[in-house]
This record gives structure tokens, C-alpha cells and sequence, in this order.
């Protein structure tokens, strides 16, 4: 089978704040269509990792390759056509419109005012049905569940079109139901729309059935392979601190004993 | 003998009517390089007599300034060349003026010209009981600040002249009111510190209304009751010590040696304790410093903005410790208001030098002006 | 953005309204001139008494043209200052453009006997005012762009403003207190502010200055888009952070620090026209948001100049005081009936 390019290839990474490194040696590669989930103990890193190799936060040490290129030499406007983001915090207008938030995605690719073309228009609706979210089109973003939120969110990413997405914790403080479906739009927009998506997250279990690779962040190491190696290499034991929970290699979970 | 010194006396008095007589034939038509000066005592500006015009120059415009005013004044019918290298060029006599300052109104009032005044920022300062009267018929038209002059209005009451002043060049509307056609001349009479000097302005406003020689005899008669007075504060055997000024919050402004209301306590034959300081404007002393010099004068002349003994006592217990307060001898000038508050020493008292030494050799020195009354000053309540 | 609304009537409401109070302003003053004169004037024919012709054209339209521009430059300036720091609060002095300028203005009227007359008398002429102003204005600009190239964080290049406005108003307490009486009304009086006796060749320097802001405005409209949903979401979108953020400083430096070179400090008009404009034309979409407030700005500003000329009466009031008495209640009554800010 032909080996599927690298979009995204992050080599001997060092993150952190300053000269205070929070994270060493990290390596992983990211594929087209493929879909990564990061776990970690909280405060291990995750954000900060995201926040790397999205250019938002200055590296360490180390290399990011984006297509081939070191992200360094891209500018931010070169960046959000290859990488579009969900984050945490909510948007710092809340009056915005749904249409108008998700229309926003758009920014890269419209002339000096602004202007959607019928291409533009296309996707924003594409987007919104794909999240099922063109219901709320006229709505305030703040009349909005957290759930309807996170969906608008990611509609405005993929509104953006590029061709990797990256989310931090999509799915915190939603119910089982929004975070299964969350989390199978995620695989849908990988396998159907060949996008490469990675996100983080707390539902190890979760990632470890629906995803093709994981990186898995401890303290004194990072892991990457896909959800059965790791498991065979045990590097899920480790997780968290021993005593207190334990993985369990059959049912791909966590119990507590 | 004697008709040979009186023929002597009779040709030189000819010669030198004919010399003034040749001057004032001269004809109007080219500029002459003769003049005559027609100031003596100040030095804030200067009045060249030209015959049929005059040259008015203003040294200090405002303290410290590095650049005077120069302004032509012409008679009709007149011309001069040259006459756009000046500042403001005008023809005289005026028929209408507008002032900025109450000291302005005395000049027009001893000319006889007040009717000639048909605008005023502010009448109320205005304490001359005449001018109240043409204000009261509504013929003086208020015009807001001199620092912030409505310039709708005085464009529409449109004077012939505009006599205003400047702390600097940046009167924000003199600029405006120009352009729309009216001559604005910068008064500095403020700016002069000689009491005859200050008087002198009235021959600023009488060339202005061509009549140099009324204002001459009028001021050389404020100059000789003036000198007469002096001499006469001579006489006195006694140089009765003064202080002046009061506090302002923690600052005692005591004016300085060389200031205009100095002057008047040195001709009066006192002795300000603070003669000696350099300078014209005021000195900030803490109170310390006046106690140790001026506790034990005999006369506190001008204590600020107090006109009681009991304000003075309210403001502050030190006060009452100076023997002026102990004796009573305290003059204030702010008791003397016109109808409206202003202030009649404001108004007044750099016109009439004269009167005001007469009042300072009566404070004094009472025993050499005993039928005089005080024109400005009072005691205090 | 997505238009979703046609905010066609609004805009057509807006330039009529300021037609309307923009021939009032000239119509209304301190002496009254009749209507059919006043016509005649403007279109050339002149007027029975030269004194209004001078009235009208020397003083009346002078002033209507600075309210315009000062009025539509604050309130522009305004938007980019409540976008750029995400804070209802903020205007565009924030960054201490006016606090520099009245520190300038300080100097010269009051400092001019402490520095010894020799800076005082450099220029003196109608001029150096502005002049002035505009240098420190300008000093205080650097001394923030120098911060906020050090600085990554919005919220700090606030602060550090903010603190630049209260350092400066200390000097000038210090240089009022060794000041004299006639010294400090004449400061006093700047600091009420003034949109009258502005001389041809001024209202046409501050036409450049306001045009330049203007275009540098209307070409970060579309980063201010971005900038509604935060840095980082910008960032991601491919906005140059630093850059956009001198750019918008830049434009409302000339803005603010222009009108206030020429016209005093005139407060409060570019805090509160955002406001009021975002609260009726419902949106964030600064490519809707910039015109309405440039001519709501105007608009305003003429309204409360009209009222401060007092007309038909020989007093004034200074500007400073009417926009503030207006707008304030104005604000205020808004947020009490809609409840919610809407920012």
C-alpha cells in the first residue's frame, strides 16, 4: 500500500513558556484522512502542544514540518489556509449571528471588503449542514446551548475549508449524546472529506475507538502510534498516577478498582 | 539790559514757534522723517507724531515677548507708504470703539469720546457710574470674554477698532475678527510698571480719536499734581514702615520692589519692607518669612482680598499677631465697588496716579493732607 | 460578512439627517440671521449686511465643516479603540492622545514662565497651539507604539496608556499650581474645547489628517471583523496581529490626535456613538458599523454644537460641557431599555 504523505510532521519538539519547558522530545506524523486524538493527565501539556504547532505560541526547540515546510517560514495568513482551529474559549463577541460567525471562516478567502462569493456561500452552507446547525442560522451566538456553541464552532472551521482542523477539548461540558456525535462528525469529516483532524481530549476511551493514531502525553514522555499498539505496549497504564484507577486492556477503559 | 534780554528771549521763543510752526505746515503727501515723540514715561510703547499721522509702537505686547506691535494711524484722505510693513493700519478719529479692559474706560471717559464705546466683554466689571448709565440704556453690548470673545458678535456690532490684550500671541479669535475688517490693536498697559507710565495710555486712545493734545494737557496735569504730591510727602519727618499682600492657602504674595503698587509706597515717602527685591510681579513667601520682616510695621497696606479685621482673625491667628492689626492700620481698596462689583482701584487707579499717592500720603502721613479724602482706600472694618 | 439585513433606509435616514443638522448649525448662532439671507450667502449672492457674509462664511462654516469631520473622526476612532481592546470602555483617548496634547498645551500657556519664555516665544502665532498639541500628542503615541512592540498583550498597551494619561495630568497639576490666574483660564478655556475660529488653511489641514485616518480605518475593517472573535481565532484566520494592531493605533492617533490639536479635548463623542449606533443598527460587521458611526459621529457633534452656540442669546457654552450633558443620558437610557450591552 502506497504511504500517504505527511501534512503535518513534528520532529525532537520542545514546548513551553519561556525557558520553563513543559514538554521534551515529542514526535508524531499526521496523514491525510486521518483522524488523532491527544490525551494526558490534565495541565500535561495539551493545550500547549496545540498551541505550538498552530503557530499561536513560540516553540522550544525542535522542527514542525507543515506539507513538507517548516511552519516557521509560513506567514499567518499562509497558515489559515492549511490549518483552521476550535478552541476552548468562546468568542469574544457574542452578538454575532450564527450565519455570521460561521461566515467568518471565509476571512481567508475573501478580498479586502469582505465579499462572499457564490463559492464562499456554498461552503458556509456546507459547513452548517454538516453540523447540522442551519437551523439556527439566524440566532445570537449567545442564545446558543454549549452544545449548539461547539457545533457553530467547528462549522466555522470547516467553513474555512483547509485541510487539517485542530481542536482543543471539543468535547468538555457536553452530554454523552453531543459528544458521540461530536466526535463521529469528526471521523465523517476525516474518512468522507479526507480532512486531517486532531483533537484533544479527555474521553481516552472514547478516542481509543474512534480514532487511527494517538498521542499520548505523560510526564516524562510522549507516546504515538494507534490505539492498539499502545495498548499492547501498555502505555496507557501510566496515565495517571497507579492506586487510584487502572486501565483495562480488554474493555479499552478506565475502572476503578 | 533788560530789553536786551527780553529781544533775546522774544527771538528764541519766535524761533522756536516757527520751528513748530513749519513742522505742522507740512503737507500730506510724502513721509516725513521727522517727528515728533510724543510718550515720555513709558516704556511698554511709544507714540510717533507724524503731523498727519502717527506711528503707535508696542514694545511688550506681554511679558517676556521678543516681538512688539507696530501701528499706523491716519488721518483721511491720507496716504503713507509703506503702510503694509505695519501690523494694523487704521484711519483716526475713530467713531466707535470696543475695549477689553476696565482701565481703558477712564482714557475714554477724560476725552469726553465715551459715547464712542459701544461694546465690553462683560459690562458688569465696569464700575464709572457714566458708563453704567449708557450700559443701563443698553448701548454697550456684551461680548463675551477677552479670552474667549464671541465672535459672532463682535463681528456683527463691527467697531471701528477693537482694543484688546494678550498673555501671548494666541488670542484664538483675534485672527477671525481681522479678516472680517476689524483693526485689533493689543493694549499693554498692564505690562508697564511706572505709575506715570501707565497713565500715559491715554495718549494711546487719543491718538486714536485725534485728540493728542487733549490728552496731552490731561496727562501733563496727572503729572504735576503727581510730582506736587511727591514733594510734598517729602516734607514728613517720619518713613512710617508698610507691608502688603495676604495669604492665598499657604502663599503669602508679596509684590516685589519694582512693582507698580510699590512704587507709590516709596514716593509716598514709606518704607516697603521689601523695596529692595528684584522685580515687578509678586514674591510667594511662607508665612515665616513675613512675620520675621514685617511683624512689627506700622502699616499693612492692600491685605489681599480682606476688607474686615474679623476675616482676617477668621482666616488665620497669626495674622492678628502683626501690630498693623494690633494698631489698626489697615488699608484695603477693595471696599470702593461699582454698582455691578467691579472693582473701582481696578478701573481707576492706573489712570489717576495722582490720586492714588494722594491716598497713600493720607494713609501715612495724615498731617499733610488734612482736607483730602481717600479716593480708592478705606480702613478696614 | 453575510449581510442578512438591508440597512439601505438607515443609511438614507442618516444622510439626511445630517444634511438637516448641518444646515441648521449654520443657520443658528449667536446672531440671528434670516433664513432667506443665509441662502442667498451660501450660494454666492451675498447678503444686505457685509457683517453676516463674514459671520456666515469666516465663522459659521468654518465651524459646521470642523463639527463634521471632528464629530464622524472621534466616533471612527472610538469603534477601532472598543474593537482593538474588546472593552465598552474605551475610546480613543485611551491610549493618553489627549492627555499628551493637553500636556503640550500645558507647556506653552503654563510653562512658559518656567521654562523661561524662550520655548513660549518660539512660534508665536496661531500656530503654536496646535503645534503644541500635536507634538505631544505625537510623543506620547511613540512612547505606547515603543511598548506595544515589546508587548504581545492587548490589554497591557491599555494600561500602559492609561497610565501615560495619568502621569501627564500630574505634570500639569504641578505646572498649575506655580501658574497664574490669567495663565490658567486661558489653559482652562483650551481645555473646554472649541470647534469655531479655526483659520482656512487649519480646516484644510485637518481634512488630510482625517482622510488619512479614514482610509487606514476603512481598510482594517476586515481585520476588525476578525479581531470580534479574539486574538487567537484572528490569528488562526491569518491576521498579522502586530501589524494590524499599529495600523489601527496609527489611524486613531491621526484621528483623535488631530481634531484634538485643532479643537481642544472634545470628550465623550467617541465613546458613546459606537454604542449607540451598535444598538440600532444591531450588528458588529464594522463594514456597516464604520460608516454609520462617521456620519452618527457628525451628526451628534453638530446637534451639540447647535445647542452650545445658545442661540438667540448672547452666551455660549463650551463643547465639552453639551456633549457630555447629551450623550451621557442618552447611553443610559439605551442600556436601561434594551438591559443588555451590545458589544
Amino acid at each position: 500500500m502506497k504511504e500517504k504523505p505527511d501534512i503535518l510532521e513534528v520532529q525532537n519538539l520542545s514546548i513551553g513558556y519561556g525557558s520553563n519547558v513543559i514538554s521534551k522530545d515529542i514526535n508524531f506524523s499526521l496523514k491525510k484522512g486521518e483522524i488523532v486524538g491527544l490525551v494526558g493527565a490534565n495541565g500535561i501539556g495539551k493545550s500547549t502542544l496545540l498551541r505550538t504547532i498552530t503557530s499561536m505560541q513560540p516553540r522550544i526547540s525542535g522542527d514542525i514540518f507543515l506539507k513538507g515546510q517548516e511552519l516557521s517560514e509560513f506567514s499567518s495568513f499562509q497558515i489559515s489556509l492549511e490549518m483552521s482551529v476550535v478552541l476552548t474559549e468562546p468568542p469574544a463577541s457574542k452578538n454575532l449571528t450564527v450565519s455570521e460567525m460561521v461566515s467568518l471562516g471565509r476571512q481567508p478567502h475573501t478580498n479586502w471588503f469582505g465579499k462572499l462569493s457564490q463559492e464562499d456561500k456554498e461552503k458556509i452552507q456546507t459547513a452548517l449542514e454538516l453540523t447540522e446547525t442551519e437551523e439556527l442560522k439566524n440566532k445570537r451566538c449567545y442564545e446558543l446551548s454549549d452544545g449548539q456553541m461547539q457545533k457553530v464552532a467547528i462549522a466555522r472551521a470547516i467553513a474555512q475549508d483547509t485541510p487539517i482542523i485542530i481542536l482543543d477539548e471539543p468535547t468538555t461540558h457536553l452530554d454523552i449524546y453531543h459528544r458521540a456525535y461530536l466526535l463521529k462528525l469528526l471521523v465523517k469529516l476525516a474518512e468522507e472529506k479526507k480532512k486531517t483532524i486532531l483533537f484533544s481530549t479527555h474521553e481516552v476511551d472514547l478516542a481509543i475507538q474512534m480514532t487511527h493514531k494517538m498521542i499520548v502525553m505523560k510526564k516524562d514522555e510522549t507516546l504515538f502510534g494507534t490505539p492498539s499498539e499502545l495498548i499492547k505496549n501498555k502505555s496507557f497504564d501510566s496515565l495517571f498516577p497507579s492506586g487510584t484507577i487502572k486501565f483495562d486492556p480488554d474493555s479499552g477503559k478506565f475502572i476503578i478498582p | 539790559m533788560f530789553y536786551l534780554r527780553s529781544l533775546i528771549f522774544l527771538l528764541v521763543f519766535l524761533l522756536i514757534f516757527s520751528c513748530n510752526q513749519k513742522e505742522k505746515k507740512q503737507d500730506s503727501s510724502i513721509s516725513s522723517t521727522e517727528s515728533i515723540t510724543l510718550t515720555h514715561h513709558a516704556s511698554s510703547f511709544e507714540i510717533q507724531d507724524f503731523g498727519n499721522y502717527y506711528i503707535i509702537e508696542i514694545k511688550t505686547p506681554w511679558p517676556d515677548s521678543d516681538k512688539g506691535f507696530k501701528y499706523l494711524l491716519v488721518r483721511e484722505g491720507v496716504e503713507v507708504p509703506g503702510s503694509e510693513n505695519f501690523d494694523e493700519v487704521l484711519q483716526i478719529p475713530v467713531k466707535t470703539i470696543a475695549v477689553t479692559s476696565t482701565t481703558h474706560i477712564p482714557s475714554l471717559e477724560m476725552l469726553g469720546v465715551e459715547n464712542a464705546l459701544i461694546g465690553f466683554p462683560n459690562p458688569d466689571f465696569i464700575s464709572s457710574e457714566k458708563t453704567r448709565k449708557r450700559i443701563k440704556e443698553g448701548k454697550i453690548k456684551d461680548f463675551g470674554k477677552n479670552e474667549d470673545i464671541n465672535t459672532e458678535i463682535l463681528i456683527e456690532l463691527s467697531p471701528d477698532v477693537l482694543v484688546g490684550f494678550g498673555m501671548d500671541g494666541t488670542n484664538p479669535s483675534f485672527p477671525l475678527i481681522r479678516k472680517s475688517g476689524i483693526p485689533v490693536l493689543y493694549n499693554a498697559d498692564w505690562t508697564e510698571t511706572s505709575p506715570l507710565g501707565k497713565a500715559e495710555w491715554i495718549k494711546f486712545f487719543g491718538v486714536l480719536f485725534d485728540k493728542t493734545e487733549e490728552a496731552e494737557e490731561i496727562f501733563n496735569d496727572i503729572v504735576t499734581q503727581y510730582n506736587e504730591a511727591k514733594a510734598l510727602a517729602l516734607q514728613s519727618k517720619t518713613k512710617p514702615t508698610v507691608i502688603s499682600g495676604a495669604m492665598y492657602r499657604d502663599i503669602w504674595y508679596v509684590p516685589q520692589g519694582n512693582s507698580w503698587g510699590a512704587r507709590f509706597i516709596e514716593d509716598a515717602h514709606g518704607d516697603y519692607l521689601w523695596k529692595d527685591s528684584p522685580g515687578t510681579g509678586s514674591l510667594a513667601l511662607n508665612l515665616e518669612q513675613v512675620i520675621e520682616k514685617g511683624l512689627e510695621a506700622e502699616f499693612w497696606i492692600g491685605p489681599g482680598q480682606f476688607t474686615s479685621f474679623s476675616e482676617l482673625k477668621d482666616a488665620s491667628a497669626s495674622y492678628s499677631k502683626f501690630e498693623a492689626f494690633q494698631n489698626k492700620n489697615i488699608f484695603t481698596y477693595n471696599l470702593r465697588k461699582g454698582e455691578k462689583g467691579g472693582s473701582v482701584y481696578f478701573e481707576l487707579a492706573p489712570n489717576r496716579p495722582d490720586l492714588v499717592l494722594k491716598d497713600m500720603i493720607k494713609i501715612l502721613h495724615p498731617e499733610l493732607l488734612e482736607d483730602y479724602e481717600p479716593y480708592f482706600f478705606d480702613k478696614l472694618r | 460578512m453575510e449581510k442578512t439585513k438591508s440597512y439601505k433606509t438607515a443609511f438614507a435616514l442618516l444622510i439626511l439627517a445630517l444634511i438637516i443638522t448641518f444646515l441648521l448649525n449654520i443657520s443658528l448662532g449667536s446672531v440671528s440671521i434670516p433664513l432667506n439671507e443665509i441662502f442667498s450667502i451660501l450660494t454666492g449672492n451675498g447678503a444686505s449686511k457685509k457683517t453676516w457674509e463674514h459671520i456666515i462664511l469666516d465663522y459659521r462654516v468654518p465651524k459646521t465643516i470642523v463639527a463634521v469631520m471632528a464629530g464622524g473622526g472621534l466616533a471612527v476612532s472610538g469603534l477601532l479603540m472598543q474593537t482593538l481592546f474588546r472593552n465598552p470602555l474605551a475610546g480613543p483617548f485611551v491610549l493618553g492622545i489627549s492627555s499628551g496634547a493637553s500636556l503640550g498645551v500645558a507647556f506653552l500657556i503654563l510653562g512658559a514662565s518656567a521654562i523661561g519664555g524662550v520655548f513660549g516665544n518660539l512660534l508665536m502665532n496661531q500656530w503654536n497651539i496646535v503645534l503644541a498639541a500635536g507634538l505631544g500628542s505625537f510623543l506620547v503615541l511613540l512612547a505606547v507604539l515603543a511598548a506595544s512592540f515589546k508587548i504581545r498583550d492587548t490589554m497591557t498597551i491599555l494600561i500602559i496608556g492609561l497610565m501615560f494619561g495619568s502621569v501627564t495630568t500630574a505634570i500639569v497639576s504641578v505646572l498649575s499650581y506655580f501658574s497664574d490666574a490669567e495663565q490658567l483660564q486661558q489653559y482652562v478655556f483650551w481645555s473646554f474645547g472649541s470647534l469655531g475660529n479655526q483659520s482656512r488653511e487649519g480646516v484644510g489641514i485637518l481634512f488630510i489628517c482625517l482622510l488619512t485616518g479614514l482610509i487606514l480605518s476603512i481598510f482594517s475593517s476586515k481585520s476588525l471583523n476578525s479581531l470580534l472573535l479574539g486574538e487567537n481565532y484572528a490569528r488562526s484566520m491569518g491576521l498579522h496581529i502586530k501589524r494590524t494592531t499599529v495600523i489601527i493605533i496609527l489611524a486613531t492617533s491621526i484621528l483623535a490626535g488631530s481634531i484634538t490639536a485643532f479643537a481642544g479635548p472634545i470628550a465623550f463623542v467617541g465613546l458613546a456613538v459606537p454604542h449607540l449606533v451598535r444598538q440600532v443598527f444591531k450588528t458588529s460587521d464594522h463594514f456597516i458599523l464604520m460608516p454609520a458611526v462617521l456620519l452618527s459621529g457628525s451628526i451628534l457633534m453638530l446637534i451639540c454644537d447647535t445647542l452650545a452656540q445658545l442661540p438667540f442669546s448672547t452666551q455660549t457654552l463650551p463643547i465639552n460641557a453639551i456633549t457630555s450633558l447629551v450623550g451621557a443620558p442618552v447611553v443610559i437610557w439605551l442600556l436601561v431599555r434594551k438591559r443588555k450591552l451590545f458589544f
